[in-house]
């Protein structure tokens, strides 16, 4: 008897057209991410649990309040990688002052001197200008002006980036004025553009945020 | 972590692909099959503005010593005059966030009622189904028991944000959050003594910051009519909230994070909000106006 070893490459598309698995991600946060063994420490609101793939990164936009301390843990599926970038930037509102061009279309004027002082040349004909000035040539020509405008923009500063910290997957901290800050998640990899991607590329992420007021030290 | 649920399905689809035998001439050929799972997901938003739960505010009151006022409550004899679907989910947003500050402050016969509101309130909005049995009767069972109470509240909370999210309704979820979260806010600056109670100044001053994540959540959703009409009375709320001055560090030094001495993480330096008394009430008024064009009962 022969045997015949044959390998058959098959290649199975499962459309998923509207519904996104983002459910699977449900709770992850509570269920993964470690939680403090301080009991003063309580789950804060703003957690949250993502679906992401390789390469692609995450903003998750916070409030921490002043006299408290916050703790964020991250938590991901194993086969997102290791040495996943968690960094937390501040956003700022800064005015800066930003050139504005504007360009409109305006008649195109012709002198009437060219005329003897009495009208505008326009091929053989002489208008009629009832004295010195300009008299529209029935042209239009482009006219660009420029005004120097003071917008608001939003500008993010780097706090902290866990790459210089062992790529941590935890950080605890007192908040002395209250702030909105940026926590922002890359996944390791090349990100992927197209809307086809392997199952081993996407998995759940979640971010447990846990508050409690800042205790008081001393006497 | 194994996905469990995505290689089952994959073993599922798999299998009957993984042996196949043919008979040619007698001789058997066993062909092996590999197979690779391509999935097409939607891809998912990646920035995400997260508004404080109305739990948040109402534990923070509560500690800071402000006491409970029942009359500040929305009276939940109107819930069945809301008919519009805008005025249902911004009212639902309300009686959610009564309910916190009810289990908050121990007020069980009146978190009964909030809780039997929102309850009833979910079916025209479809959210009947966030609330399943074993939450209902985890209610039943709790009802005098506060920290169980509060848990359960945030429980059902949170079932309503992922229902929404899950179901790709976020202009919905911006409705109710964001009348959650005005509630909060008009509870707290009808509550305080300007004079005496500096901490919850400080917090209600704070929420500007709240209110600018607010805004960008509901700035997504700006071409839903319903939407457009409610952040036209959040930005005149921005208006009144853009008087109050942030307040440079003495030192004028840099918002940083950074390890003290002690070994402890800080976040410090930066600016902090202020706000005068007369900037206390005029965010007062603008919050009791926009309140009362959601709370008022339709003729």
């Amino acid at each position: 008897m022969k045997y015949i070893n044959k390998i058959v490459l098959v290649v199975v598309i499962l459309i998923v057209p509207v519904m996104s698995f983002s459910q699977y991600c449900n709770h992850f946060h509570e269920k993964y991410c470690s939680s403090s063994e301080n009991q003063r420490f309580q789950v804060n609101g703003q957690s949250k649990s993502a679906l992401l793939n390789k390469g692609q990164t995450s903003n998750l936009n916070i409030l921490v309040y002043k006299k408290m301390d916050y703790r964020i843990s991250l938590c991901i599926e194993d086969n997102l990688g290791t040495e996943i970038s968690f960094k937390i930037y501040e956003i700022k509102k800064v005015k800066v002052e930003k050139e504005i061009e504007h360009k409109d279309m305006e008649d195109e004027m012709g002198s009437c001197s060219e005329c003897n002082g009495t009208g505008d040349l326009d091929g053989e004909s002489c208008w009629d200008c009832d004295g010195a000035g300009e008299k529209p040539t029935g042209n239009e020509k482009e006219v660009i002006t420029k005004e120097t405008q003071v917008i608001v923009e939003k500008q993010k500063q780097l706090l902290y980036d866990n790459s210089q910290d062992d790529y941590a997957k935890v950080i605890e901290f007192t908040v002395e004025k209250s702030q909105k800050l940026v926590v922002e998640i890359k996944i390791p990899g090349e990100e992927n553009k197209s809307n086809f991607i392997k199952s081993n590329d996407i998995g759940c992420v979640g971010l447990l945020v846990e508050h409690m007021t800042t205790p008081k030290t001393g006497f | 972590m194994k996905n469990k649920s995505k290689l089952a399905f994959v073993l599922l689809v798999s299998l009957p692909l993984l042996t196949m035998t043919s008979c040619d001439g007698g001789d058997p050929i066993v062909e092996k099959a590999i197979e690779e799972v391509i999935e097409v997901v939607q891809k998912e938003n990646t920035t995400y503005y997260q508004i404080p739960s109305p739990d948040e505010m109402f534990g923070f009151i509560k500690t800071s010593g402000l006491a409970f006022n029942g009359e500040l409550l929305s009276d939940i004899a109107n819930s069945d005059s809301y008919t519009d679907s805008k005025m249902q989910a911004l009212n639902f947003g309300i009686y959610s966030a009564d309910l916190a500050y009810t289990a908050a402050y121990e007020e069980f016969n009146e978190t009964t009622k909030y809780f039997a509101t929102i309850q009833k309130m979910s079916e025209p909005l479809g959210l009947n189904v966030a609330f399943d049995k074993s939450l209902i009767e985890r209610a039943q069972a709790n009802l005098e028991n506060p920290d169980s109470l509060v848990a359960i509240t945030k429980t059902s909370y949170f079932a309503i944000v992922d229902y929404l999210e899950n179901n790709k309704q976020g202009e919905r979820l911006g409705l109710i959050a964001s009348a959650g979260w005005l509630e909060t806010v008009y509870v707290t600056a009808n509550t305080i003594d300007y004079a005496k109670d500096k901490d919850a100044v400080d917090r209600l001053a704070d929420q500007k910051l709240a209110l600018d994540n607010l805004l960008d959540y509901l700035e997504k959703y700006e071409s839903e009519a319903n939407v457009s009409e409610v952040l036209v009375w959040f930005k005149g709320l921005e208006a009144v909230f853009a008087t109050l001055s942030d307040e440079e560090d003495e030192t004028g030094s840099n918002l940083t994070l950074k390890k003290k001495d002690d070994g402890k993480m800080v976040l410090g330096g930066g600016s902090s909000i202020t706000m005068s008394e007369e900037q206390f009430n005029a965010v007062k008024d603008k919050v009791n106006e926009i309140r009362n064009n959601i709370v008022k009962t339709e003729v």
